[in-house]
């Protein structure tokens, strides 16, 4: 039997990027809030070394091996079999992955909140993409404009403002959306490469500018800037300049004393009443099974998760999973089309870049002309484009694994030569396309394969789009422009195939103003269960041409102010 | 409480014990190296393997006087245990053709000739052996990792890889001037785990 625990307002089940933000205006509203994370706490001058074997090659930065025990199964048509994946993107800890991310800290562009429509008025409907389910956000770039504030002073985000208020600064992001005042902190350090590299594009008549960063330029409300050691990906920050929500606003909500944290939690159900009602979650701690009851359950568990529990938490009001009665759930899923989906450029130089150390893409530059709607698409057979960013840091394996660009064999003394000379010389570039939902890409539960605990894992049903990598070859091209005109003799670009599992995954529980095509409402909360909220990047509806995060906090820190505004209405 | 909640919980209960184990419990640092995954004829096959890879040459050490050999035992010993056994079959299947193709046992083949055996396993052309172009990359993926791994995990000895490529070393903090292009970075010759000792793991 489980354990019945003492009711609370609210229970957040999962303390990552979005989670572990929306506990902070919950907190401070008065509320109390039980915060359920499968994962512990971690110990930033015990926990993360400088070390690629520990953070790269072995996944080790996380504290329970939750998502290894249930990494998705992934097919690229409905007709296929999947077949498990390798790995999960994701690792479980207080913060989640927060914690070993690469921190860019982007808003989306007002184009990528009105896609559909900006696409049909500017080219006519024969633009959209064949198949794909994209709508318009419920919400604005303008609606959000005040959250992404917030959270860009709360969090702690590095930058230089492009557009405030309408006044345009080239040293920043000219191509923002407009915001209300400056980053609270300067973009991080630049350095010969980068300077290289803005010069090219500036050589170009681009725009180049250094990226926005949830890392620390300088000391931070009591944190420490960053160091620039150069395993930022995929480790944990031993300064605390990474501003993962562990060290943010988990603590800062704990500070009201309205905020328990329940570690080592692992969530298996959400239940609901007859009427429709969620009343709490089931969870598993130390081998114990416990029902903490609540009178509003936010999900925020990552994109496969998310799915995964509603689709899970059967009952008599919901035969079909949870807040499915519209089947709806694990619709409308896509991945962003990066580095891992074969949208890799790399580029060598005659010379040494020292990329060797730095802070991944957060200290990087970056290029956006040819992405979103920057750019005229006319005759193009696409929408969309890709962000360019290159960056510092490089480590010693991936450094020795450089490609060898057609000059030498792959092992042996005149592949030592070769490494000898070019390990130094070469790097990468991070590009993100804008990527969008189709029919045909979705969630679901895995027919056979199941986690330690008996449950279905995630099924990933995701496959070659044409509009995206229309795209990304195009952006690849363009990236290779910026290499050439920086001085590299060698361009690699990979051949775009299309996202498999990934940090950067949308939708499932997609948000929209029409409920029988999205689960949730404006401001995150179900259409069927109405006390059930979503957070995360399973409502987005569109990617954007850049990383998810902020945007995922902005919008956990609105559904978590709904909330607490209209705390009778929702709470019931 | 539902009836349908009860039977939910029931089911639940019988399988708790799966519950969450901690992942430094899965992976704790022993003091002592694990036991040998490899018998020593298996360990000189593998030396004589990567060492092709990576030979000795004007440029430095070869893998197996780096280490490699052994950063390759103590990972299918531990990290890698679920590993093993394909991997064995690897480097037998490899003498197999070693002596199918040339003759002779890997080890008692000249440099050339063991070129040639590596030249078509990674061209996955080495005949009657299916896997040998997958397992060539894993051996070949793995002798990277030791080469140029922390040296705590027994690889990489004397800093040899990282020598070789001019990776500075990792270290706290950097400076300003440490990412300077055009500029020979000192190199800070230290693990991550404070000394360029070997440790069991």
């Amino acid at each position: 039997m489980a354990i019945n625990l003492k009711p609370v307002d609210v229970a957040v089940v999962g303390l990552g990027a979005a989670g572990g933000v929306a506990v902070l205006p919950l907190a401070r509203a008065g509320l109390k809030v039980a915060g359920i994370e499968a994962g512990t706490w971690m110990d930033p001058a015990k926990d993360f070394k400088p070390d690629e074997i520990h953070n790269n090659v072995r996944s080790l930065v996380t504290t329970v091996p939750k998502a290894k025990k249930e990494i998705p199964t992934f097919r690229t048509s409905p007709d296929a079999k999947a077949r498990q994946a390798a790995a999960h993107p994701m690792m479980n800890a207080v913060g989640g992955t927060s914690i070993h991310y690469h921190a860019q800290s982007w808003r989306l562009k007002p184009w990528d909140f009105k896609t559909r429509s900006e696409t049909v008025k500017r080219y006519g409907a024969n633009m959209l993409p064949k198949g794909s389910t994209l709508e318009d956000w419920p919400v604005s770039y303008d609606e959000l404009e005040p959250y992404y504030d917030i959270v860009e002073h709360e969090v702690g985000v590095s930058g230089k403002a492009g557009n405030i208020q309408g006044q345009l600064d080239p040293a920043g992001n000219v191509y923002e959306g407009p915001r209300q005042r400056e980053y609270p902190m300067p973009a991080l350090r630049t350095c010969d490469f980068l300077d290289l590299m803005h010069k090219a594009a500036l050589s170009l008549g681009w725009k180049p500018f250094h990226a926005p960063a949830a890392i620390n330029s300088q000391p931070y409300r009591g944190r420490a800037a960053c160091a620039y050691h150069g395993y930022c990906d995929r480790g944990g920050c031993h300064v605390r300049a990474k501003n993962s929500t562990c060290f943010t606003t988990i603590p800062e909500a704990q500070k009201t004393k309205n905020l328990t944290v329940f570690d080592g939690a692992q969530v298996t159900r959400i239940v609901a009443d007859n009427n429709g009602k969620v009343t709490g979650v089931l969870y598993i701690r130390d081998g114990k099974e416990y029902f903490q009851p609540a009178k509003v359950v936010l999900v925020s568990s990552y994109t496969y998760e998310n799915t995964r529990l509603l689709l899970l938490s059967k009952s008599k009001a919901y035969p079909n999973g949870l807040a499915n009665n519209h089947g709806q759930v694990g619709k409308h899923y896509f991945g962003h089309w990066d580095a891992q989906a074969g949208v890799g450029v790399t580029a060598l130089f005659p010379m040494d870049v020292n990329t060797w150390y730095g802070a991944m893409l957060s200290q990087g530059v970056v290029v956006d002309e040819w992405a979103d709607d920057t750019f005229d698409h006319s005759g193009l057979g696409f929408i969309g484009g890709a962000s360019l960013c290159t960056f510092m840091e490089k480590h010693p394996i991936a450094g020795a694994s450089v490609p060898t660009f057609g000059r030498a064999p792959a092992w042996g003394s005149k592949w030592k030569q070769f490494i000898h000379e070019n390990a130094g010389r070469f790097t990468g570039a991070y590009l993100q396309t804008n990527s969008f939902p189709y029919e045909n890409t979705y969630l679901d539960l895995d027919p056979e394969v199941k986690d330690p605990l008996g449950d279905p894992v995630c099924r990933v049903t995701s496959g070659p789009k044409e509009n995206e990598t229309r795209a990304a070859v195009y952006a690849q091209n363009k990236m290779e422009e910026w290499f050439r005109a920086a001085g590299a003799i060698e361009v690699i670009k990979g051949q775009p195939f299309g996202p498999a599992l990934s940090t950067h995954t949308y939708g499932g529980t997609r948000m929209g103003d029409d409920p029988n095509t999205n689960v949730v409402d404006r401001w995150g909360f179900s259409y069927e269960a109405p006390n059930l909220g979503m957070l995360g990047g399973s409502v987005f509806g569109t990617s954007g041409a850049r990383n998810p995060t902020l945007t995922m906090q902005a919008l956990a820190w609105r559904t978590g102010e709904h909330l607490a505004k209209n705390w009778k209405t929702i709470a019931g | 409480m539902s009836e349908q909640r009860q039977g939910e919980i029931s089911r639940r209960t019988v399988i708790a014990s799966a519950a969450i184990v901690p992942i430094a419990a899965l992976t704790a640092v022993s003091q002592t190296p694990p036991p040998s995954a490899l018998s020593d004829a298996q360990l000189r096959l593998l030396a004589a393997f990567v060492d092709r890879l990576i030979p000795k040459d004007e440029l430095g050490p070869s893998a197996s006087e780096s280490g490699v050999p052994e950063y390759i035992n103590r990972s299918l010993g531990d990290y890698l245990a679920g590993e093993k056994t394909i991997f064995i079959e690897g480097l037998q299947a490899t003498d197999a053709f070693a002596h199918r193709s040339q003759d002779r046992a890997f080890i008692d083949l000249s440099p050339d000739k063991q070129d040639a055996v590596l030249t078509s396993m990674e061209s996955g052309s080495a005949e009657g052996f299916p896997n040998a172009r997958a397992f060539f990359n894993r051996a070949r993926r793995l002798t990277l990792e030791g080469m140029f791994g922390d040296p705590y995990y027994g690889g990489n000895k004397n800093f040899a890889g990282w020598d070789l490529i001019k990776y500075p070393g990792p270290r706290l903090a950097t400076s300003a001037d440490d990412q300077k292009m055009g500029v020979d970075i000192k190199p800070y010759r230290h693990s991550a785990y404070g000394s360029g000792e070997t440790h069991g793991h």
